[in-house]
């Protein structure tokens, strides 16, 4: 399916014209000074191309931040349907392909969340190439390269894009303005490879991560963990903003009239006081040292256990939007691997 | 009304010693539930109003003179459900927390003159004096939480109010940090949500006018807080000016101990 064409990025507004006629693009605009979100646009120059990271990954299209799942009416259940409509997602990049990639793995495995594979089934995703800022480690958790989970992906040429197809959508995508793809010329698959070899060497940060499940047991009473906890506000700002946290809490809103009302999910987070309590009051995780480190075990190594895969994708966002400071990941990770003393491990 | 049906549920709505702003909101929003119940008192909105049992009574505001007082037992002993709306009537708010360093005579004094007529109790919340069935905070309330909590109460439901922090709510809207990229003093992180992020959503550090969040952490708060240049003085008058006591927050070592170490 694999095939590759260029065009100059003087057309890009073509291929806008050619999304939008799929349906809403979804790309990343600018939302304050530092930060990006995913939004609808209507016009290529709304477009903020050199976003790195949005505050909300976009897992947020397909698993919506609050949704309704069913109504109810005296002993009548009626499950609510999704709203569902097409939509290209532009701009998504490797980390954030391959966190869509452990939510599709997630979501699809019995019982399957019908919403998320329905919203999932009516877009079209648009891949983008990125350049590493001094927060991202993908390339320590293996997610740098676009792999799977597109149906095109632009790599930044200089003055073209050359783009990697992988579905039929994806092609009728591009073949949909006649002339505007090139087939990729020997120079421009050239450029394309020197572009990815940079990108390699252009990464600040990292680890190996070979070792990592072992250790993240290891170290289970390392003393990081107090160190950290004592700092977290249990303000649950890293779980929304990471690409593979899936964690809801079920609602029901009772209407003021009759009988009926609604059943509501809406994000939760693992670092609420809340979260892991049980009737009665007993709590499974009552503090944040606790809930600090069973959220780092999940990232680094929980769902080794069922899916045979770690969830952090190496984006970074924690790292960024953890107003005390203690969501990095490398950073703990290389403490761990030096061991107690507190010593960086090999850095790459 | 039809003879043959079930009465209406009675509701009642009281003001102690507050601003009103709860009031405000019930009325601006009563139209919705007023096929759906009797409105027995409600002295801001209706001149005909009678002291008598009623299911639901909200009241505003809090303890501050010997009437309210007065007032809130004859409301306690009538009322099914007794829901503390506001800030105010939960936490004391400001007339609680910020007047906190002066004696009620003081004040008195100071605004009214020598010979006041001024009959002022230390303000404090409702649950003070009375069982109080239902808290529902806010500075104001949230329109959309009050009727959720008439709807629950209705059908004698203890009604879901949240206490997860505000970030969550932050968050699910999008919005930039204000603690991380303005380094404003925001009270995100140890706040109740319930107001939809509204300072934060405008660009503005949450001041905390909603009151602590399910386990609010304290001394977290102080370090992240100190390390961006807040005294400590200062977040400390932040944190409780809406009432909110000093213990709530640290039950082990209270806030003022601390301080006092410094
Ligand atoms: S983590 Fe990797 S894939 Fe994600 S934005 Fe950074 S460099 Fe790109
Ligand atoms: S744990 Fe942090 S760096 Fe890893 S995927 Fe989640 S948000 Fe990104
Ligand atoms: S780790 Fe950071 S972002 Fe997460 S709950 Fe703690 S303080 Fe908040
Ligand atoms: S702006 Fe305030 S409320 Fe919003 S996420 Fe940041 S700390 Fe939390």
């Amino acid at each position: 399916m694999e095939q590759c064409f260029t065009f100059e990025k003087e057309q890009f507004p073509l291929f806008f014209e050619a999304m939008s006629e799929h349906g809403t693009v979804l790309a990343p605009v600018r939302v304050s000074e530092q930060s990006f979100a995913f939004r609808p646009v209507s016009s290529a120059g709304e477009i903020a191309f050199e976003a790195l990271r949005t505050i909300l990954p976009p897992k947020k299209l397909f698993y919506p931040q609050r949704e309704t799942i069913l109504g109810y009416e005296g002993r009548t259940i009626e499950e609510r349907k999704p709203d569902v409509k097409p939509q290209v997602l532009f701009g998504v990049h490797p980390c954030d392909l391959a966190g869509l990639g452990v939510l599709d793995a997630i979501f699809s495995s019995d019982p399957a969340d019908s919403h998320y594979l329905a919203r999932r089934k009516a877009t079209i995703v648009v891949g983008l190439s990125c350049m590493p800022d001094r927060y991202c480690f993908c390339n320590s958790v293996g997610t740098d390269s676009p792999e799977k989970g597109y149906d095109v992906f632009l790599t930044d040429i200089g003055g073209s894009y050359f783009a990697r197809v992988n579905s039929p959508a994806g092609l009728q995508l591009l073949q949909s303005r006649p002339g505007l793809m090139q087939p990729a010329s020997g120079d421009a698959r050239q450029q394309y490879k020197d572009f990815w070899v940079n990108r390699d060497r252009a990464f600040q940060i990292g680890f190996k991560s070979g070792n990592l499940p072992a250790i993240v047991d290891m170290e289970w009473d390392n003393p990081i963990w107090e160190e950290l906890g004592q700092r977290c506000l249990s303000c649950g700002n890293c779980t929304p903003v990471c690409p593979t946290c899936y964690c809801f809490d079920i609602l029901d809103v009772a209407s003021l009239t009759g009988d009926s009302g609604e059943r509501v999910r809406e994000w939760d987070s693992c670092q609420f006081s809340g979260f892991a309590q049980v009737a009665g009051g007993f709590n499974f995780r009552p503090g944040p040292v606790d809930r600090l480190r069973f959220w780092y075990r999940h990232k680094l190594h929980g769902f080794e256990d069922a899916y045979g895969f770690p969830t952090c994708v190496g984006c970074g966002r924690c790292t960024v939007s953890c107003p005390a400071g203690i969501d990095d990941i490398v950073g703990v990770v290389l403490r761990l691997q030096g061991g107690q003393d507190g010593q960086g491990g090999e850095e790459r | 009304m039809d003879r043959l049906e079930q009465p209406l549920p009675c509701i009642s709505v009281h003001s102690l010693t507050g601003c009103a702003g709860e009031e405000l909101v019930i009325l601006e929003n009563l139209q919705k539930a007023l096929p759906l119940v009797r409105v027995v008192s409600f002295p801001f909105a209706q001149s005909a109003n009678e002291m008598r049992p009623v299911d639901i009574a909200f009241v505003e505001g809090s303890v501050s003179q010997p009437h309210d007082l007065e007032k809130l037992k004859a409301i306690r002993a009538t009322a099914r459900w007794l829901v503390a709306v506001g800030n105010c009537a939960v936490w004391g708010c400001v007339q609680g927390g910020v007047c906190r360093r002066f004696t009620p005579e003081q004040m008195a004094r100071d605004v009214y003159g020598q010979d006041n007529q001024i009959a002022a109790l230390p303000s404090a919340p409702l649950d003070k004096y009375v069982r109080v069935d239902v808290k529902l905070s806010g500075c104001p309330i949230d329109a959309g939480q009050f009727l959720s909590v008439l709807a629950s109460l209705l059908k004698d439901h203890l009604p879901y109010i949240t206490h997860k922090p505000v970030c969550l709510e932050c968050k699910l809207k999008e919005n930039g940090c204000v603690l991380v990229e303005k380094n404003l003093p925001c009270l995100g992180p140890i706040t109740a949500a319930g107001c939809g992020a509204l300072c934060p959503t405008f660009g503005a550090a949450c001041y905390g006018c909603w009151g602590p969040c399910e386990a609010p952490q304290m001394e977290a708060m102080e370090i992240v807080l100190k390390e961006k240049g807040y005294a400590i003085d200062e977040v400390i008058s932040r944190l409780t000016a809406f009432g909110i006591p000093q213990e709530i927050y640290s039950r082990d070592k209270p806030l003022e101990l601390k301080v006092s170490r410094q």
